[in-house]
């Protein structure tokens, strides 16, 4: 949602302008004054606030935003796992999805009303984390299943995928993931994800320092 | 520091609402986690939601008060 700095200088502009209408009042009285003050009292702060809710939209969708609580520091921690079977951190470090928006982009169903439903679970989350029971890191469970269709949005059509050796020895088996029969995560497959129950076994990479 | 005259005072406690809803704006803005999302969306939004709604009374009041000293 642009640069922080314009939706900034555009707040403290409007506060400026609606100062002067809190310190003159009187400018009112003419009708110019009347349609200015319409657009300062309504507009202008309509505007305001849907920017800034555009920008924290945005925000909220960060990896940084996701791992700020401290329940997520392990599923943090996991992204940098130095494991290529290690399926988020593989992802992650290889920027296979936005290292930016990793979480966002994963756990998120696609489809009309994915992202909503994402926010709705997120204040969930919220409400759960300060004002309920949260559980342990290791006993976080998805609401539903892995949809196959969130691994498909990108790998359905890509060649390590449609003539993976794996995947073409049964002839009944691509099919049958692309239907959603057999998760892209069954035992055997894909199944290591975060893990994070085994952390503590684990090498990590460090990451790129000083990268350009 | 209100103007005596109704309308005008309505216009300015608007104002102050607003104001005070921007700035709540800012420092959520300013803020990382969720917390500073539900500052934004719980204080910055209903302040704003209040201010507007506050100027917008301000005005219906004015054009009723005006009808009603011309019958």
């Amino acid at each position: 949602m642009g640069h922080p700095a314009i939706l900034f200088g555009f707040l403290g502009f409007s506060i400026f302008l609606i100062a002067v209408f809190v310190f003159r009042p009187g400018v009112t009285k003419s009708q110019g004054g009347k349609i200015v003050a319409f657009f300062v009292l309504f507009a202008l702060p309509l505007l305001c606030l849907g920017m800034g809710f555009s920008a924290e939209m945005d925000r909220s969708k960060s990896t940084q935003f996701c791992l700020s609580c401290h329940i997520m520091e392990s599923y943090g921690k996991s992204l940098r796992v130095d494991d290529t079977f290690h399926l988020a951190a593989a992802h992650f470090q290889n920027h296979r999805v936005p290292a930016d928006e990793a979480c966002y982009t994963c756990h998120t169903n696609y489809a009309m009303f994915g992202g909503v439903k994402a926010k709705m679970g997120g204040l969930r989350h919220i409400y759960v984390y300060y004002l309920g029971h949260a559980p342990k890191p290791e006993d976080i469970k998805l609401y539903e299943p892995f949809n196959n269709r969130e691994c498909l949005h990108c790998h359905q059509g890509a060649r390590s995928f449609e003539e993976g050796a794996v995947h073409i020895a049964d002839p009944s088996l691509l099919p049958a993931i692309k239907s959603n029969k057999v998760s892209c995560l069954s035992s055997g497959c894909h199944q290591t994800i975060h893990d994070v129950a085994t952390l503590g076994e684990q090498k990590f990479w460090q990451g790129v320092q000083n990268a350009q | 520091m209100l103007s005596k005259d109704l309308l005008e005072k309505r216009l300015q406690i608007a104002g102050t609402v607003l104001i005070l809803g921007l700035l709540t704006e800012g420092f959520c803005l300013l803020g990382r986690g969720p917390i500073a999302f539900l500052l934004f969306v719980g204080l910055a939004g209903l302040l704003l939601s209040l201010g507007i709604l506050i100027f917008l009374l301000a005005l219906v009041r004015a054009g009723h008060g005006k009808s009603h000293s011309t019958e």
